[in-house]
Order: C-alpha cells, then structure tokens, then sequence
C-alpha cells in the first residue's frame, strides 16, 4: 500500500508541477507525502501546521485540479502534521516512525467518544428554521459558559438537534487541548447510574460527569418518569452550573412540555437559552440537497434536486436518504433519471410523507393556537370548557389523521386513557352534526394541517 | 473610600481600561471596573478574564477603600458631567455618591472581594523594551492577524525571543508580517509565545512614544507593564506555525516605491475591483507600472506609475486589501517591492528589519 501511494504522489506531483511555480512547488510540495487515498478523500502528510495553512489557502485550487486530472473526480484533502515544530525552528523533514505519532494525534482529534466527525459547523446548512438555534450553538462553542448556559436546543425528528450538539463538541475538542468534552444520550446516562447503583460505584460515576468542561445530552426528553435518574442529574447540573462548565441539552419539546419531568429541572433547563429548529422551508431543504450531493461527489439534475425537496418536507434524514437512493439508482443502473422512475423509487417514502406529514404534536399546536390556549394545556389535567373542547377536538383530528392508536393519543394528551379519547372522538362527532360552526372550525383546521 | 479629581484625569483614565470590559458575560463582577486607592493615586482595573488592564491617576485621597462600579455606566455618566471637579463617597454597601458642579449621581456598585484578581507574576522571566518600539512593531504586523477561528494559534501575533532580538510575526495564511526588534536579554529569556488579538489591541491603546514596557512571561500568562498602567493577558496555548517556511528566497525584480503615491493609485483602483474575484492587477513594463482592476458589467480603472523599473514585462495580481493594509500602517516614505514571477509571492521590504510576504492571485486571463 506504501508503494501505491507513494507511485500515486508522483504522478500527483507531476500534474501539479506545471500549475505552481517550480520554487512553491519545491517549498511547499517536495516535503508532502501521500499517506492514503479512499474514493472521497486523500490524506496528506505535511511537516507541520504551517504547510498546512499555506496549502489550504494558497494551493487547493491547483492540487484540487491535480487530484481531478489523476483521480478522475475531486476528493476531500485531509491534512496531518507530523510534527507540531515550534516556530522559527527550521523545517524538519518528517522522520522515519511519525506515522505512530500520526496515529496518535488523529486519535486526539477524536478523543471523545460518540462524536461523529461529520457533523460539524461547517456541514450545518442554516436556514430561517434554524438560524437561531445554530447562532446560539455556535456563541456556545466559540466562548463556552460565558454566553448561554445551559443551552437547550428542541425540535422534531431528523431536524439536526444531534448535529448542533455534536458541532459544539467537536469545535471545542478541536479547539483546546484541554477541553474535556463529553457527549451522551439521556438513555446511556441513565444505564450508567444504573449500572453504578447495581455495582456500588456512585462516586466514580459522579467523578466522570461532573468534571466535564462540557456536557452535552442528546434526548433528555428521555428522562422523564425516571425520577432516580432525574435526582442524579440534577445534581450533575448544578455542580457544573456553578463550576462555569457549559451544558447543552436537547429534546424533541420544549422543557415545560416533557412529561414527568421534575420542576426543578424544567426551570433549571429554561435558564439559558432555549432555541427552537423547524422543519426547513424548501429553499433550505435545496440548500441542503446541495450540499450532501456536494459532499458525496453526487451530480444529479436540479429538476431532481427540485422534485425531492418539494415533496419531502418533515425530515432531513429521509431528505438525505431518498438522494442517496436516488444517486446509487443512477449510478448502478446508469438509466435517465425522469421524474417517474424517481417517483417509483420513493414510492414508499412518498407515500409515508404524504400519510406522516400531520403529527399529534403539529395538531395540538395547530389546535391551541386557533382556539388561543396554551400548548400545555393540550396534556394538562385543568378541564374547564374552554380548554377541554380544543383538547377533545384535537384528540378527534389525531384520531383522523393520524394512524396512531387510542392508547398512543391518550398517552401524548397527557396521560389519559383510551376510553377518554374514545368519548371524546364521539363528542366531537356529535356536536359536528349539530353546529354548522364547529364543523367549520374543524374543517378549517384539518385543511390547514393537511397543506 | 473618597476622593476627588478632575474630571480630565478620571476620563482618560477610564478610556484606557473601559474596553476590556465586555457586553455580555455571564459574571456581572466582569462588566464592573474596579477602584482602588493606593498612597495618593486611585487604580482603576477591569478584566474579562482573559485580559485584564490597570491604570491610575492622582486624585486628593479623603478616605481609603475599594469598591466595583459598572464600567460602561461609570464612562457615560463621568463623560457628560458639567464641571470639572468631581467628588466621589463611596459608602459601606458599594453607593458611590458622585458630585460635580450641580449634579449628583448615585450609582451601586458590587464589592470589591468579588471582583477576581489579576495573576501574579512572582518567578517570570523579564524583558525591557522600549515603548516607542513595541507600538511600532505591532502597528506594522498587527493588521495580518488571522481572524478564523479554526486556526486558533493564528489569533494573535508571535512574540519570538531569540539571538537577542524579538521577533513579531502575524499571518491568516495567504499573507505574513514579521518585523525584528533589537533587544537584550540573557539566553535563558529565550521564548516563544503567541499574544492574542484582544490584548494586542488593547495594548495599543496604551503605549506611547516615551518610556519602557516591561515584559513578564510566567506560565500561560504575559504582563505589560507600562509607566502606570498594567496588562495582563493569557496566552494562546500551542505552537506558531514554522513562518520562516513562508518566506520566499532569492527575488528576480525589485522596485522602489513611494509609498504614499503608491497607496493612493491602489485605493483608486481598488475602487472598480469586484467583489467576487477581488484583485488588482499591476503589469510591469519598462519604467512604469500599470495598475488595473475590473469587474464585469460594471467597469475598469486604471493607473499608471512610474518607475524605476528595468526587469523583464509581466503581470501579477494581488487582493488590493492585503496590498494596502502593510501600505497604511508603515511610516517610510519609500518600500521596496521584490518579485519573483506570476505565481510566486510579493515580498514588501523597507530599510529597517521588516518583511511582508504577500501571496498573489491567479491571473484568469
């Protein structure tokens, strides 16, 4: 394998001579090796950080033309110092058994687990949906634990909740060596505490989390009803809160709405800053078409580009997924991709869009904000008329419209049973027949969410 | 504590320390300056806890003490008082009374135990420099700071101390100002440290043209201390990047250049450069530079300069902004301008050790 990269270094070489001048290309490529080249990346090891800047800022467009003419297509170039010389020092040229010392600086790059290098600022596509969300992210990474704290980002599925709180961690592990960044789902904590009480180490335990600089948890929505857990947390919480350190959160609702949740931590949650991610409008799902095609090397029709961001709407995952089908469909069979054969090929997904696009969350929104209650109301236990009708309405629309079962909205309405549901679904039924104006309201608002 | 001064004297002294102060912070101690008496002087100190800053200035001292008063709001209210004699009485709970002419302001501080204090220097290494030449040396290189973020020991300038001389270099990659100053110091002084752009800035503000700044460098932390003020900063932890690798070797042409002609053609220029591809061009011909620039669809300008100039003809294309940022900020009458060829980089010189190496843009033509 040595041999191959080296052989495919020369004939890079060669391409790029011709490019930059003979005294850049000797000051700044002669010490350059190729250390390994996969079908979307080409990794380069330089002597140390100042080739890489120079590089980067100077040459990529004529070593990206020399990797396109040789390799057939453009690939990412990753970049890794042998050496961190200190300035002024002369240029040390790479000395044999760096590659351990490479080894180990990409495993520090690395270091905390669960951090999936994908998912960066960088590959982020900001939007009007999420503009907030991620400025305040980004705040939060560029001076942790000065500006909000704790951050607490919510939003629907496949939204990039993860992302932002991934993009946090790896700006600052990149960043100072001494950060120590540790990211978790609300789910492993609780494993961990239980695992802890089961074999008596409490204090390890403790020990681990609390001495983060920065903590941040994936689905705390997870916690609720785990009260044990929810007390370990808390405490976590408030020894990093006061310690400066940054935490962030994230949820698929806002805090006040996760059931069984203690208040305390509802009011310690709601501190900071809490920040919202829509679904994208369509000119941010083309944006983000672009850009994973972009990264995956993919050429696709911007007709194609159009059809999937206008029929897929509630998802960025399913976005992403139904352009990976599409791409590999072109690139195995190699037929024209028209718009039949791409609407068969996501016929399930279509389908599924069409069917999910009304959630028992989207209806209890839509719902309270016509009859002007409070979202919280939708799962409140509080029944006077004027909030148990909207509530008895919108059990009605999701028992309609979507596919879930009496128990399923029972438990998303607050805790109730089947039976409460069912009546009121009957009620609803009967009053429609006799007022002409609640069948207006009610029709109103089924459009509205069908749209 | 109480005291009074005049006003002239409360407000330059607030002007030198007020910027440290930053808007949002999380600690409302950080967003306080400080006020000490101390023999017949009163030190104002802020810090955001990256940089910290202390200055002083006489006043007739009533009663010893110390408190915190907000910053920003201290400034606004001392700025716009009427008269000059100003009388501050602080009483036990932090309220500072403040007195001047026929107004009075009342404003509630914190105290002053919470306010966090500045690092001890006690086993750091000391150097003396001259004030005029540090505010020099920054003034030349400081502009070249890189402000991404991503390359974070690119985030302030280089403090290099070796062979008795300080090195001051600043770079963001596709240019590099680096500027020599002599000095002594014993070998064991020797260091390398990177100053960030905040405290650069803010010690600026603070040197003049007479006296010495004495340098302390202990652990992660740096103190400027100057006639009677005091910086104190952190510094960026890891290595400057090898710059010595940047700068190109033998140079082909040289032409001389006066540098205020020449910044004024470039800022002409520049005028009609586009946004996009953002470039000037010069075309070198026999004694005499063109300088042009275009953006399509809109239009072209063009200058002529002449020069003493007997290399062969050729074109090179720079980002205007980074040709005239070294232009601004340098004080000689005439520079030097060495290049090699199209591809390779610019290198600006003057008589005295300095050098910015500057990389060129590609000519689409």
């Amino acid at each position: 394998m040595d041999e191959k990269s080296s052989q495919l270094w020369t004939k890079l070489s060669a391409a790029l001579k011709p490019q930059v001048s003979a005294d850049t290309f000797k000051r700044w490529f002669s010490a350059v090796k190729l250390t390994g080249a996969t079908a979307d990346e080409v990794t380069l090891l330089v002597p140390n950080n100042i080739y890489q800047f120079w590089i980067e800022s100077n040459h990529m467009p004529a070593l990206q033309s020399a990797i396109s003419s040789v390799l057939g297509g453009p690939r990412a170039v990753k970049f890794v110092c042998a050496v961190d010389t200190s300035a002024g020092s002369d240029a040390a040229d790479p000395e044999p058994g760096i590659s351990a010392r490479v080894q180990a600086a990409a495993e520090r790059a690395n270091k905390t687990p669960g951090l999936n290098p994908r998912n960066t600022f960088e590959s982020f596509v900001v939007g009007p949906n999420n503009e907030i969300a991620h400025a305040a992210s980004l705040a939060v990474a560029q001076s942790p634990a000065k500006t909000y704290n704790p951050l607490f980002i919510y939003g629907g599925v496949g939204l990039g909740k993860t992302h932002l709180m991934q993009a946090i961690g790896q700006y600052l592990g990149a960043r100072g060596k001494s950060t120590r960044v540790m990211y978790l789902s609300s789910e492993l904590f609780i494993n961990e505490f239980i695992d802890a009480i089961q074999h008596n180490n409490l204090v390890k335990f403790r020990k681990r989390y609390r001495q983060a600089d920065l903590l941040l948890i994936d689905d705390i929505h997870f916690l609720g009803g785990k009260e044990r857990s929810q007390e370990e947390f808390f405490h976590t919480f408030n020894t990093l809160f006061d310690g400066h350190k940054q935490i962030v959160l994230s949820s698929d609702r806002p805090a006040s709405e996760i059931a069984n949740l203690e208040h305390r931590l509802v009011s310690r949650f709601e501190w900071g800053l809490t920040a919202e991610l829509q679904p994208p409008d369509v000119e941010t799902r083309m944006a983000i078409l672009r850009k994973k095609a972009h990264t995956l090397k993919i050429k696709l029709r911007d007709e194609i580009f159009d059809f999937l961001a206008t029929r897929i709407k509630t998802n960025v995952r399913r976005l992403e997924g139904a352009l990976m089908r599409v791409a590999s469909f072109a690139s195995l069979s190699g037929k024209e991709l028209t718009h039949e054969v791409v609407e068969h090929l996501l016929k399930d997904i279509l389908q599924e869009e069409a069917r999910r696009a009304v959630t028992i969350d989207q209806i209890q929104r839509r719902v309270a904000e016509h009859f002007d209650v409070r979202l919280a109301d939708m799962t409140s236990k509080r029944r006077p008329a004027n909030i148990a009708f909207p509530r008895q309405i919108a059990m009605y629309l999701a028992r309609e419209l979507t596919k879930a079962s009496l128990n399923e909205i029972g438990e998303a309405f607050g805790g109730r049973d089947h039976g409460t549901v069912l009546h009121a679904c009957k009620l609803v039924k009967k009053r429609m027949k006799e007022q002409d104006k609640i069948r207006q309201t009610i029709s109103f608002i089924d459009s509205a969410l069908q749209r | 504590m109480k005291f009074s001064v005049t006003k002239e004297k409360l407000l330059e002294c607030l002007q030198q320390v007020q910027n440290v102060v930053s808007t949002r912070t999380t600690l409302p101690i950080l967003s306080n300056v400080l006020l000490q008496t101390n023999g017949s002087e009163v030190r104002l100190t802020t810090t955001d806890l990256d940089v910290g800053v202390r200055g002083s200035f006489e006043a007739q001292i009533e009663k010893e003490g110390a408190t915190t008063l907000p910053a920003r709001r201290l400034f606004t209210i001392i700025r716009e008082l009427p008269s000059s004699e100003i009388q501050f009485d602080v009483d036990g709970k932090n309220a500072a009374s403040i007195r001047s002419g026929q107004s009075f302001f009342k404003i509630l501080g914190l105290p002053e135990e919470e306010f966090p204090p500045l690092p001890k220097f006690d086993d750091s290494k000391v150097v003396t420099i001259r004030q005029k030449d540090l505010r020099d040396g920054l003034r030349k290189t400081s502009y070249a700071i890189s402000t991404d973020e991503t390359r974070y020991v690119l985030n302030g300038v280089l403090f290099s101390f070796k062979d008795n001389k300080l090195t001051l270099v600043a770079t963001d990659g596709r240019r590099l100002a680096m500027l020599d100053i002599d000095l002594e110091f014993p070998r064991s002084h020797e260091a390398d440290i990177i100053v960030p752009t905040k405290a650069v800035t803010e010690l600026q503000r603070l040197l003049t043209d007479d006296g010495d700044v004495r340098v302390s460098v202990g652990g992660s932390q740096i103190a400027f201390d100057l006639n009677n003020s005091l910086l104190v900063s952190k510094l960026i932890e890891g290595n400057y990047p090898n710059y010595r690798q940047v700068i190109p070797g033998e140079m082909k042409e040289r032409v001389t250049l006066e540098r205020e002609t020449f910044l004024n053609s470039l800022r002409r220029v520049s005028l009609l450069a586009s946004d996009k591809s953002n470039s000037i061009k010069l075309n070198f011909s026999k004694n005499n530079i063109d300088i042009t620039a275009n953006t399509p669809e809109v239009g072209e300008a063009k200058e002529s300069l002449p020069v003493a100039y007997k290399g062969r003809e050729f074109s090179i294309a720079f980002n205007p902004e980074f040709l005239m940022a070294p232009l601004r900020n340098l004080a000689e009458d005439e520079i030097f301008l060495d290049l090699i060829d199209e591809m390779s980089p610019g290198v600006i010189k003057i008589q005295s050790p300095f050098l910015y190496v500057l990389m060129p843009m590609r000519i689409s033509s």
